[in-house]
């Protein structure tokens, strides 16, 4: 055995052991974690490897960086054998892998692929320094650099040694299947002979040391999702996004006070985070200049694992600095309160994690934590004090829940006491809020215009606990839940409908199935499906063609949480609206800012309110006056914003059902050419 | 320290109020009761003393009606001992008088440092109970309270006097405090400790004793305030309503 072979293999066996460590110590820690699973539905599991490891798909939402990922993972897929080639012949002279070594046209395919992976390190490169997105900030980039600089090592000391091979006469191909490496063998060939042995020799020490330093790092940081993403979207949450985990007990110790309450399987996501930043790129907090940061709170909660994982399994270690890791707490220290009110569980950033890391889940969880330790801010307390004692946030009776009926010509049924097709689950915006009466009735008036059969629930409806639970107050959730479930299983309906996006959420993926009388799951529907529904069927019939042109803002928790994109959009078009989408549209749309229990929670200081951002978007659009909205929270949201962006003058903000009552031409007011006061363009929305 | 806090329930101003037949009363058929809001920041106040200088609190209140969800509350905040007063039924309200007679007689049993009550509540803004009580239990009371302190060992409770006015009264022995707002807003429990409250929790029940009450207000006629043609609306250009302003001010001698 030779001096060298004895020196590979010690590197080799200190490599590979200090890798195995790394994994071993986080393995470890996350064994610290509650239990999780149990995992089934495989295929759809498989399928999801498929689609997100092997095409990446959700790394190509970023097109330019998706593609140079996608190289240089596929270029390190298919180089393996290439790479053991060239570190074994150094090694056993003469050893050759069949085919990767001596077919021809597979060389001219690893050739091929290093540059590709070269050319995809070099993007990375000039996007991380000179590009320098946003998105990174806060990441670990001399980690991500030096990663690249590495694997840019690899290739180019490969593609050397190759090209030099060819220069000697050494190689197993003929130059022609090594365009690339008989090209950067080129500067070499003036060497002598022994002087370019020499070169390739040092190309081989170098390109083996990289490798076996980079495998030992791969565990450290971010790079450790080149092992841990295969698992992490194998065992991804299969259940609809709309859906949030319970805690395991709600007895007043529920949520996540310390890391070890999370489950192992949430930890598996924080160690497979890349730290790409997709997720704060999209964060309406984060870019409305609050203090969370999606990927800083997953990066967060990696650290602080690490360190009390390992103080916590320390045997006999330093008694002073143990205690101080142990002393500090979860939420306050690492993650301060303010960092987890601030997310409004819009989704944006768990859609858009490429590894199908979860943020919303953990913050939840934290949450629940932070309110049974009474560390709710005033005005959240407040609202949820309200809510557990009226079922409204408004803090007003129940029975004037149902007090905008009486602006009506006509009845609205009382599903209680008599049946009806489908019942209306107004929401407490609707109801109580005095700023939208008028668009509860325009939907109620266009509801009887369709011929729906429809009633509504009177002072038995509560609010539904989608933002609730959201906040973290799993128990009033529960009681919420359990009062409306008992009121509709007292009632004769085949259908529900809401006209929150919210409640439409919860009612749809949280509440227990089975929510009508005798048992019976009945189908849930937003009011824009409804409508869309009673206009394609013929049942609603337009009278006035509205040659608006407007824009459509999605609803979180319509679109991105539950894939109703289309149906309001349909609803328009067949009004004769020109719908113009703002840059940020269906899935990428920007939150309101409400969601999560933010509509009840001090506002904090921002530099940018999201929902001024998105009226200014809107605003930037050239044509488009009119901001359509189907949520009473983006209502009012959006009305409040145009006014503080000063922008009352440029853009209206309208209900979806109003612009329908309008067509119908059956409001109170009509509404349009006709009634626009003179200065006004034709063709667009009476400004009222 | 061992703290006692009196909690009464009080008509829900957020339902519409209507005088019955009688013209004398609340109609109460509809009525929502909740607990007086300044007696959630009497309980609030105790616990936070609880957790300053240890010691216990007792909550108590007259069986009103659906009382037992605010004790379990109380509990779930860290109240230690809950007692509901029954006997009769006081569903049709309990007057001023009534009530302290009926705290005095619980209280006779149960040694305690301080009373705690709200200093007033929607339906009594005299703020009598806790005075009458003190009254009848020969303790010192000091009303409007916005904070207690101990200093050298003694209770110190600040008091607010209109004006922005505070003075800080010194008091020895026990003695029945009306509270105008805790030192922070009374805390939000949520619900799962509520309702593990009421899993574990007991409420102690007292029959009310024999209540001799020797003077009582009674109510002759309660009415809805009656609502005159106050407010003249000024409409108008800017200029018009300036214009019309001066021209009141001018009449009503607000300006020479
Ligand atoms: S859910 Fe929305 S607000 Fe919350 S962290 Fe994710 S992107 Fe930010
Ligand atoms: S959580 Fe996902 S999206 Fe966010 S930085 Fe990590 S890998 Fe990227």
């Amino acid at each position: 055995m030779t001096a060298k072979t004895i020196i590979v293999l010690l590197g080799f066996l200190a490599a590979f052991s200090l890798f195995a460590y790394r994994v071993y110590i986080r393995f470890r820690h996350m064994r610290l974690g509650q239990p999780a699973g149990p995992f089934d539905r495989w295929g759809a599991r498989l399928g999801s490897v498929l689609e997100f490891v092997a095409a990446q798909a959700r790394l190509f939402r970023y097109p330019g960086t998706g593609l140079a990922h996608f190289f240089i993972f596929w270029g390190f897929v298919l180089l393996f054998p290439t790479i053991l080639q060239a570190i074994l012949e150094g090694l056993v002279p003469g050893l050759v892998l069949p085919v990767v070594a001596t077919f021809g046209p597979v060389v001219l395919l690893q050739d091929l692929i290093a540059l590709t992976v070269i050319l995809g390190v070099l993007y990375g490169l000039y996007y991380r320094l000179i590009v320098r997105p946003e998105r990174y900030k806060g990441s670990h980039q001399f980690e991500g650099n030096l990663v690249l600089v590495f694997i840019f090592t690899i290739m180019v000391t490969l593609l050397c040694s190759n090209g030099i091979r060819q220069n000697l006469g050494a190689a197993r191909v003929a130059a022609g299947w090594q365009p690339v490496s008989a090209l950067l063998g080129k500067p070499f060939a003036g060497l002598s002979p022994h002087a370019q042995e020499i070169v390739e020799q040092v190309c081989w020490w170098v390109h083996l040391g990289v490798v076996l330093v980079f495998l030992t790092l791969l565990p450290l940081g971010k790079h450790f999702h080149v092992v841990t993403s295969i698992f992490n979207v194998l065992l991804r949450n299969l259940e609809p996004p709309g859906r949030l985990a319970p805690p395991v007990r709600v007895d007043g110790s529920e949520g996540a006070g310390r890391v070890e309450h999370f489950t192992w399987r949430q930890m598996l996501d924080w160690y497979s985070c890349s730290e790409c930043g997709r997720c704060q790129d999209v964060c309406p907090a984060y870019n409305s200049g609050a203090p969370l940061s999606p990927k800083l709170l997953i990066m967060g909660l990696r650290a602080h694992l690490l360190e009390r994982g390992n103080a916590l399994l320390a045997q006999n270690g330093q008694a002073a600095t143990q205690k101080a890791v142990l002393d500090k707490r979860l939420t306050g220290d690492v993650l301060p309160d303010d960092v987890l009110w601030a997310c409004t569980t819009c989704y944006a950033c768990d859609q858009e994690c490429p590894l199908f890391v979860e943020h919303v889940q953990p913050i939840v969880d934290m949450r629940r934590y932070l309110l049974t330790q009474q560390r709710g801010d005033q005005q959240l307390t407040a609202a949820l004090e309200s809510l557990r004692r009226y079922g409204n946030s408004f803090g007003k009776s129940d029975k004037q829940r149902a007090k905008w009926t009486t602006g009506l010509d006509f009845n609205v049924k009382d599903v209680r006491k008599q049946p009806a097709k489908t019942l209306w689950f107004v929401g407490d915006y609707a109801s109580y809020s005095p700023a939208l009466t008028e668009v509860t009735q325009a939907t109620a008036r266009v509801f009887q215009r369709a011929g729906l059969d429809f009633g509504v629930l009177y002072d038995a409806e509560r609010n539904a606990g989608n933002d609730v639970r959201r906040a973290g107050e799993e128990g009033l959730f529960e009681l919420l839940a359990q009062k409306n479930a008992a009121a509709l299983a007292k009632c004769q309906f085949e259908e529900i409908v809401t006209t929150d996006p919210h409640s439409y959420n919860t009612l749809k993926n949280e509440y227990p199935a089975g929510l009508g009388a005798a048992g019976v799951s009945p189908a849930i529907y937003h009011y824009s499906e409804v409508l869309d529904r009673a206009i394609q069927s013929g049942q609603l019939t337009l009278r006035r063609k509205l040659d608006y042109t407007v824009t459509y803002h999605d609803p979180c928790y319509l679109g991105r949480y539950n894939g109703v994109y289309e149906a309001p959009r349909r609803v328009l078009a067949a009004l004769g609206c020109r719908i113009i989408e703002m840059p940020r549209n269906r899935d990428r749309a920007l939150c309101c800012g409400a969601g999560g229990g933010r509509i009840w929670m001090d506002e904090g200081k921002v530099k940018e309110r999201p929902s001024e951002n998105r009226v200014r978007e809107a605003a930037g659009l050239p044509g488009v006056d009119c901001f359509v909205v189907a949520c009473p929270k983006d209502l009012t949201m959006y009305r409040d914003a145009v006014k503080t962006a000063g922008l009352e003058e440029r853009l209206i903000v309208k209900d979806l059902a109003e612009l329908v009552e309008e067509a119908c031409a059956g409001g109170p007011q009509p509404c349009g050419a006709n009634a626009l006061p003179v200065d006004t363009q034709a063709g667009s929305p009476c400004h009222t | 320290m061992n703290i006692v806090v009196l909690i009464k329930f009080v008509p829900d101003l957020v339902e519409d109020l209507e005088i019955d037949a009688s013209t004398s009363l609340l109609d109460r058929s509809f009525l929502r009761l909740i607990p007086n809001e300044l007696d959630e920041h009497a309980l609030e106040e105790a616990i936070l003393l609880k957790e300053r200088l240890g010691g216990t609190v007792t909550a108590i209140t007259v069986d009103f009606g659906d009382v037992d969800e605010t004790l379990f509350t109380a509990v779930a905040k860290g109240t230690d001992r809950v007692v509901k007063i029954t006997g009769e039924d006081f569903s049709q309200g309990v007057s001023n008088e009534k009530l302290a007679a009926i705290f005095q007689g619980v209280l006779a049993d149960l040694p305690c440092d301080l009373i705690l009550t709200g200093t007033q509540a929607v339906d009594d803004l005299d703020g009598f109970v806790g005075a009458l009580l003190a009254e009848r239990l020969g303790l010192p009371y000091v009303g409007y309270v916005t904070k207690i302190d101990v200093q050298d060992g003694k209770l110190v409770a600040r008091k607010e006097y209109p004006g922005g006015l505070n003075a800080d009264i010194e008091i020895s022995g026990p003695a029945v405090l009306g509270i105008q707002a805790a030192e922070k807003p009374p805390r939000y429990v949520v619900t799962s400790k509520v309702m593990e409250a009421m899993k574990k929790a007991s409420i102690d029940e007292q029959e009310a004793g024999e209540a001799s009450v020797e003077a009582e207000l009674p109510v002759q006629r309660m009415s809805l305030p009656e609502t005159g043609a106050r407010a003249e609306m000024i409409e108008g250009s800017a200029a018009d309503v300036a214009a019309a302003l001066l021209k009141l001010f001018r009449e009503r001698g607000v300006l020479a």
